[in-house]
């Protein structure tokens, strides 16, 4: 078969088509194997050749003046390296067309030493048949190479941070510090998330407290001018991609404003009482309410769920703080880059488990650390039932490590360190009481090992399960039941407290926030990362990057380094006033394009949209600037409606002709 | 704006550097061996996704490489620091290679003609190169190396065989050292680990050195890797056969507070992945996994921990055995141990021992101040938990605490989050 009849519709005409071909040596890397003069040679006599030739070392200065001086002698408009493969020195050669007047995409390398002399080396002759069937081929596809150009786009030196808890604060000042404009939108009335509610910390045996950590930020955040934040708000739309983010977003009505002084005088006439939600329900709290001691912004909220506008706070409040008729306000923010630091919840027990919600007895993990806090409700008295338990049992693997059928497969991976930092510190507080902690395995990794070592030290009993263990409740008394699996006994621990070691899941609003968003979530529901060794704080779309535990457990020292993390790579994004991107992506058709939908759920990247079309039918929308140029949605496209710039048909079928040109 | 120094080339640093000079600031990347990787050049597969090691990394050091704000000052190191946060003066010395890098191609034809064989530390010990080398085919920069205490050339006088061969004419046998003093805002101290392997537990308990198949960890994995000694073929050090059966044993020098108290963080899921791998090569070798607590605390590394019990059917036995005694014939292990979910002393015989040996940092000596279990110290691990508590130094990846690739990855950008903040204030 000759070319010309391998020629397809839109290929450019044969008598304009100038190619050169540079064969490498790469040392002997190449040369050794390959007999590359009969190569040249044999390159020389393919259509459209003008020129081919050889060098010991084509990436080097020299062997890249050659090329440059061949394409303005022969007047090159195709040029095909065969040498290694792109990764390394396809930027090298684009740069070396580029420098002499060609555009950088009309380049095609061919990797003679990976593809050939590397895995053929003990045969030399079918080595050299196989480069030139690779040549031959390369030569083909060069033939209908179209140039491209790179898409830029400008970028807004902004950032929008979704979430006002430890990660999210962390990533929040990092980039204000490094002088860029920062909003934090935060959906709770108040910043610092869980860890504002964490009790005492422990990490490699420094302590602070969660409120505290969580003020050191605040203090800073509040006086830097870069900061903007929204409480009691929620993003709404999302338009726009990386660089030029178009951001709605709703502002909760709070009712009462900053004039607030904190004087107590509402909260003592509200009639309505519900269980508070930030003391993880083991206290009561008003309709109108302070979240917890030390919280930020430090005014009252009113929750409308619970809240029956009577009006009786309105008439006490002596700074006229409060207005019942507030409404919900939206406003638009223009930003360059997104960091979702939206967290988790804490793994909620159903009724039952483990005994749970039938005694008053059994607690979670949360709670516990509430009612250590010396914030918390009983301002630090461990007191359950009116009374001091003396032997407390931890259940570990709550919701984790599927040992109940309602529990996920995997690790929440800060549980033990968590829990035996509580043991500890009720070891310490109250030395009369007995401490089980009744696990799986005990995974306390790294340095945290040493609260491993410290509780045994201080007597904790630690006691192995196989088999998830049973908690009994008869009246006021309750019970664990386990089988140690070290002495293969089953044990009876009567308990006055079992605390429920319960892990992490996703956020119940991880649904929206993918759809908002465009981004994706793994198989434990988490969002996902774009790889999860090399990018784990980047999501799979271009300017939306991830911090603390969005994407899986994390403790609160890990949280605020993957905040700074997440900071660095929008960083990277708003230091630049413009983006390149690369042109090979896919492009529609539009009028083979049926408007199915498949391209649209299938694309990894969020880059494709469905629009209408004048006639009210609908087509699919390729946004260049989001699209990675991966092929999905070329193969997958039932109308062959979409192609990819530099892989088109035309392009890759020729090539693969060629293979039977021989 | 001033630059900023990153020191050590691992995965923790080389992503620190591409963080700060995506940014737009200047960066050196200072390595003391020959080639920047790292640890994580030297493995397979990583878990749990089982990626190619190399597959995922070779592209992010081909990005330093190629990236106009990062300069690479390989084969050198850190004297003297002097100055402030914001204003360090460092005195680098770069070691001689002997061979001119402005004109070496990286094509390996000296390697070829030198006649001197030694010892591969990439491979650790377990294959030989030749006293110019590369230390593996992606290194970057890929320029030879004249390891000068094993040349004919400067031991004997003798030789020269690189210089003739050269097609590149690279070969300078009168490179001296030569000391730089470079200006930067800030200094990161990623320096990576190695194992505990001189250790004499490891001899005296468990016979590593004794015993001819007795492997450390990071040996089996170049034992493993296609790109190893043995081309990924799994055989025994005594008769380069494959063993029948091959038990791992975790926490050797981890957890142990005669020698290191701290959990090493990676062993379990090295070995777990390691088992997987040999299952995947010889689904007829036996493995087996000797274990304290199962350490999958990561994203998906419970899930892998399941799928290697489930899918691949390695034997998981809750036990520290106490010794390993050699059959002198066979040369075979006898590995005594209590199984503890049974309570009962048991004797029985692999074929192969890997030894899951735990980490030290490597200290980049009097630069940064250390603590008790030799690991740098941190200013405050809750609110600045990479940075050094001298200002301006920021110490990351396995020098900072034990942990996995991707709290390394993390750690890297966020010094370099931390270290831009500096020298974007810096004139």
């Amino acid at each position: 078969m000759s070319s010309e009849e391998v020629e397809m519709e839109g290929a450019c005409p044969t008598d304009e088509i100038r190619i050169g071909v540079y064969v490498c040596h790469c040392g002997l890397n190449i040369a050794g194997v390959i007999n590359v003069k009969e190569v040249v040679q044999y390159a020389q006599n393919l259509p459209n050749v003008v020129s081919a030739k050889e060098y010991i070392f084509m990436c080097s200065a020299p062997g890249q003046d050659l090329i440059r001086e061949d394409i303005k002698k022969c007047k090159l408009n195709r040029v095909v390296i065969a040498a290694c493969g792109p990764e390394m020195h396809e930027p090298t050669f684009r740069a070396v067309l580029e420098e002499a007047g060609l555009n950088p995409y009309v380049l095609e390398m061919v990797s003679i030493r990976e593809g050939s002399s590397w895995v053929h080396y003990d045969n030399p002759e079918a080595a050299t048949e196989k480069a030139k069937d690779m040549i031959r081929m390369a030569v083909a596809r060069a033939r209908n190479l179209e140039p491209l150009e790179k898409m830029r786009g400008e970028v807004k030196q902004q950032a929008l941070v979704v979430g006002g808890g430890i990660a999210g604060l962390t990533s929040a000042l990092d980039l204000a510090e490094r002088g860029f404009e920062v909003h934090i939108v935060e959906k709770r009335p108040v910043l610092g998330g869980h860890a504002a509610r964490m009790g005492q910390l422990n990490v490699e045996g420094r302590k602070i407290a969660g409120k505290d950590l969580v003020n050191y930020l605040v203090e800073k955040i509040k006086d830097n001018p870069n900061i903007h934040i929204y409480t009691n708000a929620e993003v709404s739309k999302v338009d726009g991609s990386i660089g030029n983010f178009t951001i709605k977003v709703k502002i909760k009505p709070r009712y009462v404003n900053d004039k607030c002084t904190l004087c107590n005088k509402c909260v003592e006439v509200c009639p309505v009482t519900a269980p508070n939600e930030y003391e993880y329900g083991i206290s009561e709290r008003k309709a109108i309410f302070l979240p917890f001691d030390g919280a930020y912004p430090s005014q009252y909220i009113i929750d409308p769920e619970t809240c029956t506008f009577c009006g009786k706070c309105v008439e006490v409040c002596p700074e006229n703080a409060i207005n019942l008729d507030e409404k919900e306000k939206e406003i638009t923010i223009e930003v360059g880059g997104i960091i979702l630091a939206t967290g988790h919840d804490p793994y909620e027990p159903p009724i039952g488990e483990y005994g749970y919600g039938l005694s008053p007895k059994v607690i979670t993990l949360h709670q516990l650390k509430r009612l250590l806090s010396e914030d918390g409700p009983t301002k630090g008295e461990l007191i359950i039932d009116g009374k001091r338990p003396k032997n407390i049992v931890f259940i570990s693997c709550v919701g984790s490590l599927g040992t109940t059928p309602n529990a996920n497969q995997y690790c929440s991976r800060m549980c033990c360190s968590a829990s035996l930092i509580e043991a500890l510190h009720i070891r310490e507080k109250y030395p009369d009481a007995q401490v089980f902690f009744v696990h799986k395995d005990v995974r306390t990794y790294g340095k945290d090992e040493s609260l491993y070592w410290k509780a045994i030290d201080n007597l904790v009993k630690f006691v192995r399960f196989e088999e998830s263990p049973k908690v009994t409740v008869d009246k006021d008394e309750v019970k664990v039941e386990v089988k140690e699996s070290t002495i293969q006994e089953r044990l009876v621990i009567p308990a006055d407290l079992v605390v429920l070691v319960t892990g992490m899941v996703p956020p119940k609003e991880i649904e929206n926030l993918r759809s908002l968003f465009k981004v994706g979530c793994g198989g434990d529901g988490f969002l996902k990362e774009a790889h999860l060794k090399l990018n784990p704080v980047e999501s799979l779309t271009g300017g939306i990057y991830l911090a603390g535990t969005a994407t899986g457990p994390k403790s609160i020292a890990e949280s605020i380094v993957a905040g700074s993390a997440a900071a660095a790579k929008a960083a990277s994004l708003l230091s630049k006033d413009t983006i390149e991107v690369e042109p090979i992506v896919a492009v529609v058709d539009e009028d083979k394009c049926s408007g199915c939908g498949i391209c649209v759920s299938i694309c990894p990247y969020g880059a494709i949209s469905l629009e209408k079309r004048e006639d009210g039918t609908r087509v699919s929308k390729v946004d260049p600037m989001l699209c990675q140029g991966c092929g999905t949605c070329g193969a997958a496209c039932p109308s062959a409606a979409i192609q990819q710039n530099s892989y088109k048909d035309k392009q890759i079928i020729p090539q693969i002709l060629a293979v039977f040109e021989r | 704006m001033k630059p900023v120094m990153v020191v050590g080339g691992g995965i923790s640093g080389i992503q620190a550097a591409l963080d700060l000079a995506d940014q737009g600031i200047k960066v050196y990347l200072v390595e003391k061996t020959p080639s920047i990787g790292g640890r994580m050049a030297q493995l397979d597969k990583t878990f749990p996704t089982l990626d190619c090691a190399s597959c995922i990394l070779t592209p992010k050091m081909v990005e330093v490489a190629r990236h106009e704000n990062i300069e690479i000052l390989a084969y050198s190191e850190v004297l003297e620091i002097n100055g402030e946060a914001g204003n360090f003066k460092v005195k680098v010395r770069k070691k001689p290679r002997y061979v001119d890098v402005t004109k070496c191609t990286g094509c390996g034809v000296c390697m070829k003609y030198c006649p001197s064989k030694v010892p591969d530390e990439f491979n650790l010990g377990l294959s030989e190169r030749k006293a110019i080398y590369i230390p593996f085919p992606q290194a970057i920069p890929l320029k030879a190396t004249i390891d000068a205490e094993h040349c004919l050339w400067f031991q004997k006088n003798i030789c020269r065989n690189c210089e003739k061969f050269c097609p590149a004419k690279a070969i300078d046998y009168e490179q001296k050292p030569e000391d730089i003093e470079l200006n930067v805002a800030a200094i990161i101290f990623a320096t990576g680990y190695e194992l505990i392997a001189d250790h004499s537990l490891l001899t005296d308990q468990y016979g590593y050195g004794r015993y001819a198949n007795v492997y450390t960890n990071l040996e089996f994995e170049r034992l493993v890797s296609a790109t190893g000694p043995t081309g990924g073929e799994i055989l025994r050090r005594s008769d380069r056969r494959h063993p029948k059966n091959i038990a791992f044993i975790q926490c050797v020098c981890s957890r142990d507070v005669r020698i290191n108290p701290n959990c090493s963080s990676i062993c379990c899921m090295a070995s777990v992945k390691e088992a997987i791998l040999v299952r995947e090569h010889h689904p007829d070798i036996e493995v087996t996994i000797f274990y304290m607590d199962m350490r999958a605390f990561g994203k998906g590394y419970q899930e892998f921990y399941d799928r290697a019990k489930e899918e691949f059917g390695i034997r998981f036995v809750r036990s520290k055995p106490a010794t390993i005694v050699e059959d002198p014939e066979t040369k075979n292990l006898i590995i005594y141990y209590e199984d503890t979910h049974t309570s009962t002393y048991k004797a029985e015989e692999f074929e192969m021992v890997v030894l899951a040996v735990g980490i030290k940092p490597v200290v980049p000596d009097s630069f940064v101040p250390v603590g008790e279990d030799m690991f740098a110290q941190v200013k405050d691990p809750y609110l600045d938990p990479v940075a050094s508590p001298v200002p301006g130094i920021y110490v990351i990846g396995m020098l900072n605490s034990p942990k996995d690739i991707p709290d390394s990855v993390i750690q890297g950008s966020a010094a370099a989050m931390k270290a831009s903040i500096l020298a974007c204030k810096s004139e």
